[in-house]
């Protein structure tokens, strides 16, 4: 017995032994048992999402619930040699509704066809979500946000640039190896914004006439900036240009421009709202410039500073607090989706596989640099396969009439879960 | 014509007649073209990520890579395929120049070479990289080493340091098999000396005229538990033109 406990102590011994002198042969057999199909790529993404969450209301410190169901929907294929179509849609259902919405939103983000002649030009026609800027928090070229946003579901940059409506346009784009060169029209097609359910509200983009021609030209590897020469009808031509740049193996700078004469800002709501408005008509600059560092173990840290030449200085925003156009600016400032003031920061750091596998943190810090008010925002999403769960945070935090601290709610929170189809 | 290539490049170097033993680059140039077809390709790597032996993650990534004219390094297009929440998000792989875009947001992100996409992988492991370009082979010696199919094999053990700045790791050693330039695994080190990972070149088939690798594994170095496996198919030959590797392409790709 005693021969046989030493045999199996030895074998076993041995075995540890052998595992320990080479332990990629664990691996090797882990491996030789995978059995993983190939995927093939899908022209489809379909996903339906559920958000259960609410808001704390600043005027009495109450809890007011809300829930929200999305289905989103976005197709893209190439259906013939050269020719592609593409679709993209959302439909959000909120309980309450969204102000000035009924329940049922829906959001026609894109609809176009493209045609590929040859292998370097390229032409589209149809609704398109046209985006530039390099910038994070701010895109001062960004000049097709303005009402491109129909339903907030999150204050997060990216959603807010992704299910917002493109404007119908006509594009012709011209590549070369060194580069690209692309020329849009966007037309007026109506004067008056629709709430209603399922109208594709193309008023509400299309309200006026817009050129873009934008150049990329390819200088070096690292320098690749992009120009663009914006003109809208009433407005003068706005220039722009982005740029970005690697300073080491973990961080990049970027630089986000826009100049061109224009109005203030509260001139501007005014001009838009028939109201009596001061012409001080200057050149103004926007501008986002930032540095976007990560670490070896998957944390990515955006630090941003943003200028809006047409925003208000401190002295006229606490001067329009008591005047009767604050109202109308605040409204103004959303259809626009600029920031009131002059002076901003803007933090977001990111954690990807967060002390577990599949979790995911985000953080936000927007911080008004001329009132002190602040919007914070933190995120937890755990994803699987097909399936994705999100805990988010928001707190508004301000005086009074300030950017933030005008907000109607002091905190929202919402817990999501998402399934692909 | 890939075949006739490594055959003449394997008779050359392999004759004692015409030439001396081949030098460490050129053993290094020659398991690069076992790696890596030298004209412009597509494929589908399949990466699954095991943890304990419990599998953890999947991606599925389309792959289209074409050699730079005047580096010889590799520039890539890929393109996720799966998971779902992934699909059709594409990045840009052009020397240190990487761009991520999002069809869905329409933005195109600047990146930085540390910024890792895939898990385990980083980058470099995923796209096509020409490593006798961004690495100097010092020295290689004959011995024998067990391969990824538990087999044994006549290596060269080839020791390179990073010759560029796009280089992802300090140095490598790597066996190379004798006669054929097959890789057989790697180790991958940190400044410091700290082993990063080691990988196994395995289940050679014939593709594109000769046999090639068409899987990967890739172990941690600080926790062998920690496993990668890339599983290589499709491989075609296919145009990839300079126009579709850069930024102002991105929302233009779609491949098929």
């Amino acid at each position: 017995m005693k021969r046989l406990i030493l045999g199996a102590s030895l074998i076993l011994l041995t075995g540890v032994a052998l595992a320990q002198q080479d332990p990629d042969m664990d691996a090797l057999q882990l491996a030789d048992q995978i059995a993983a199909p190939v995927t093939a790529p899908s022209n489809w993404r379909l996903f339906g999402e559920l958000s259960a969450g609410g808001v704390v209301l600043r005027n009495t410190d109450s809890f007011q619930p809300d829930q929200r169901a999305s289905f989103d929907l976005r197709y893209d294929n190439t259906f013939a040699p050269g020719w592609r179509a593409v679709l993209s849609d959302r439909l959000d259902v909120d309980n309450p509704a969204q102000t000035p919405f009924d329940k049922t939103i829906n959001t026609v983000r894109e609809g176009y066809l493209s045609w590929q002649p040859v292998s370097d030009m390229l032409f589209d026609l149809g609704r398109i979500n046209e985006r530039n800027g390099v910038a994070l928090g701010y895109n001062p070229t960004d000049y097709f946000k303005t009402n491109a946003v129909r339903s907030v579901v999150s204050v997060d940059p990216n959603s807010l640039k992704e299910n917002r409506q493109g404007s119908v346009m006509i594009k012709a784009q011209q590549l070369a190896d060194a580069g690209s060169a692309t020329l849009l029209f966007s037309p007026k097609l109506g004067n008056t914004v629709s709430y209603a359910d399922f109208n594709p509200d193309l008023a509400a983009t299309n309200n006026v006439n817009r050129w873009l021609l934008s150049v990329s030209p390819k200088l070096s590897e690292d320098i690749n900036p992009k120009l663009l020469v914006f003109k809208a009808d009433q407005t003068p031509v706005q220039f722009g240009l982005n740029l970005t740049s690697l300073i080491s193996d973990a961080a990049v700078v970027y630089v986000e421009w826009s100049g061109g004469s224009s109005l203030s800002q509260l001139s501007q709501a005014q001009q838009m709202l028939k109201l009596p408005f001061v012409n001080d008509t200057a050149f103004r600059n926007r501008l986002a410039s930032g540095l976007t560092y990560t670490t070896d173990n998957k944390i990515s840290l955006t630090a941003e500073l943003e200028y809006n030449g047409a925003g208000l200085d401190e002295q006229q925003w606490q001067r329009l607090g008591t005047s009767p156009y604050y109202g109308l600016y605040r409204y103004w400032l959303q259809a626009i989706q600029e920031s009131p003031t002059k002076r901003s920061a803007f933090l977001y750091g990111s954690w990807q596989d967060a002390l577990i596998n599949h979790l995911d943190l985000a953080a936000m810090e927007k911080v008004n640099l001329v009132d002190n008010s602040r919007l914070s925002w933190l995120e937890a999403r755990y994803h699987l396969s097909h399936s994705e769960f999100a805990l988010q945070w928001q707190l508004d935090s301000g005086s009074r009439g300030s950017e933030f601290g005008a907000a109607r709610q002091t905190q929202t929170w919402a817990l999501v879960g998402r399934v692909y189809y | 014509m890939q075949f006739i290539k490594t055959a003449l490049l394997s008779i050359a170097l392999l004759s004692p007649v015409v030439h001396a033993a081949p030098s460490p680059q050129e053993i290094l140039a020659a398991s690069d073209a076992v790696r890596n077809p030298d004209y412009p390709f597509g494929m589908t790597n399949t990466l699954i990520e095991y943890k304990n032996g419990q599998q953890t993650d999947t991606s599925t990534l389309g792959i289209y890579s074409k050699a730079d004219q005047s580096s010889g390094q590799f520039r890539s297009l890929i393109r996720y395929i799966a998971p779902a929440r992934d699909a059709n998000k594409l990045i840009l792989f052009s020397g240190r120049d990487l761009w991520f875009y999002d069809p869905s947001s329409k933005a195109s992100i600047r990146m930085s070479p540390q910024q890792r996409l895939l898990g385990q992988a980083s980058n470099g492991d995923v796209v096509t990289v020409n490593l006798a370009r961004d690495y100097k082979a010092i020295s290689a010696s004959e011995e024998d080493t067990q391969d990824g199919e538990k087999q044994l094999r006549h290596c060269y053990k080839v020791a390179m340091q990073a010759g560029t700045p796009d280089a992802t790791y300090h140095h490598i050693e790597m066996w190379i098999e004798v006669g054929s330039f097959h890789p057989v695994k790697a180790r991958f080190y940190a400044d410091s000396n700290k082993l990063l990972k080691s990988a196994y070149y395995r289940k050679y088939e014939k593709q594109l005229g000769i046999e090639r690798p068409t899987e990967t594994v890739i172990i941690d170095g600080l926790d062998p538990k920690w496993v990668t496996v890339m599983r290589y198919s499709d491989l075609v030959k296919r145009d990839v033109p300079d126009l579709w590797l850069q930024r102002e392409y991105l929302p233009r790709f779609k491949p098929e």
